[in-house]
């Protein structure tokens, strides 16, 4: 018996799926391979049917399981973890942050002229970084300190200087600055300089005067 | 692994993570059972909570008797997209072959990079396009044989007709498929 094209076309699935017995199978090939309607009908099914197989299944969403759950058994409690804080380390935001900390303590370390070898276990001690600490702030307390005086003695200076600075003809103390002697313009390239050494000059002579007021 | 029939009896008890096993267990088939068949994975996501939902709160009818847990699955998620189906029916818009068409040409251009993610992205996009131009009765045949993978006697107990039936629709969806498919683009060789 040959089969006709409805037939092929009825048990077209049966033959994909292997049910066919085996004298059915001959006389299904016998058909498809001398059809030119059934043989390409068969070919796509078959190409269909393969690549259907071959699909894989579509991902869920990845909180699907997690709206299930909340639903059916009720919002869970979520497990308090200590240590759940460490995967954010590894963060590329934390790393970077991380590795900009680290350069910055490098460069102050280097500015500060501290060197690796200084620092030991009894530097990471509290009571010496404490101790190093207040060391440190006193000494930059007495260096201040120290500025400030030394500032009100340079604007003491330049106050006095003025009047070096622009000497009066009918001065009444003898100068003994070589510089008036000079022509004008030495006189106005080395003013700044010829000033400060008169008024020096000045206050030594003046100092045993006042020592003795 | 815990056989799912244990896993029931353990949920039957009380016992949460026994059910947070089965979902995670059955999630993803069910999920795609419902993506295949609505082919909008949005719809897919509420009705597969609506599935869960609904089988958590029968768990206590299921008996053995019935088959496998996962066909009861499905028969459960089948006639849950049914009512789906049948309650949006009239919502529904579906678009032309010759909508379809542009975008799947679009897809065959050669500009684009051939590698296997892409390859199968773009079949199973074909597919999904395909199968929403057959009836739904055929359609969830050829979804439940090809797609899930089931037994002829699995889905006729899913869609409880007699197996000349599920043969008869499996045939007829395949064959449906392969000619959408052919004027889609895809042809052998």
């Amino acid at each position: 018996m040959t089969w006709t094209c409805v037939q092929i076309e009825e048990r077209l699935s049966d033959y994909v799926d292997g049910l066919l017995s085996a004298s059915e199978q001959r006389e299904f090939r016998a058909h498809v391979d001398s059809c030119r309607q059934c043989a390409p009908l068969l070919a796509q099914v078959t190409l269909v049917v393969g690549r259907l197989r071959t699909l894989e299944m579509e991902a869920a969403p990845a909180a699907l399981v997690s709206k299930i759950l909340d639903q059916t058994l009720g919002p869970r409690k979520t497990r308090r973890n200590w240590l759940g804080w460490l995967p954010m380390l590894w963060q590329p935001r934390f790393a970077m942050g991380t590795v900009t900390v680290l350069a910055t303590l490098l460069i102050i370390f280097q500015a500060a002229g501290i060197r690796r070898s200084d620092i030991t276990a009894a530097s990471l001690n509290p009571v010496n970084i404490f101790h190093a600490a207040d060391r440190h702030v006193h000494l930059a307390f007495a260096r201040s300190v120290k500025f400030v005086n030394d500032l009100r003695v340079v604007y003491e200076i330049q106050s006095r200087l003025q009047p070096a600075g622009n000497p009066a003809p009918n001065n009444a103390e003898p100068s003994p600055v070589p510089s008036q002697q000079k022509s004008p313009n030495e006189s106005q390239r080395g003013h700044s300089a010829n000033g400060t050494f008169a008024f020096a000059t000045a206050i030594l002579a003046d100092a045993p005067t006042r020592s003795s007021r | 692994m815990e056989p799912d029939a244990q896993l029931v009896q353990r949920c039957l008890r009380g016992e949460g993570p026994a059910w947070e096993e089965l979902v995670r267990r059955h999630t993803r088939r069910v999920y795609n059972l419902c993506y295949r068949f609505t082919g909008n994975s949005f719809e897919a996501e509420d009705l597969s909570q609506e599935v869960f939902l609904r089988i958590y709160r029968t768990l206590a009818s299921y008996r053995t008797a019935f088959g496998g847990f996962p066909t009861w699955l499905t028969s459960v998620t089948r006639n849950l997209l049914v009512d789906h189906y049948r309650r949006t029916r009239h919502d529904r818009v579906t678009d032309s072959l010759e909508d379809v068409m542009p975008k799947v040409e679009e897809k065959h251009s050669p500009v684009r990079t051939p590698d296997k993610a892409a390859l199968a992205s773009e079949l199973s996009a074909q597919v999904q396009s395909a199968l929403s131009r057959l009836s739904p009765d055929l359609r969830e045949a050829v979804i439940l044989r090809d797609l899930q993978g089931l037994e002829y006697n699995e889905i006729q107990e899913v869609l409880s007709v007699p197996e000349g039936t599920v043969k008869s629709r499996i045939n007829r969806g395949r064959i449906e498929l392969a000619r959408v498919l052919q004027e889609m683009g895809l042809r052998p060789g």
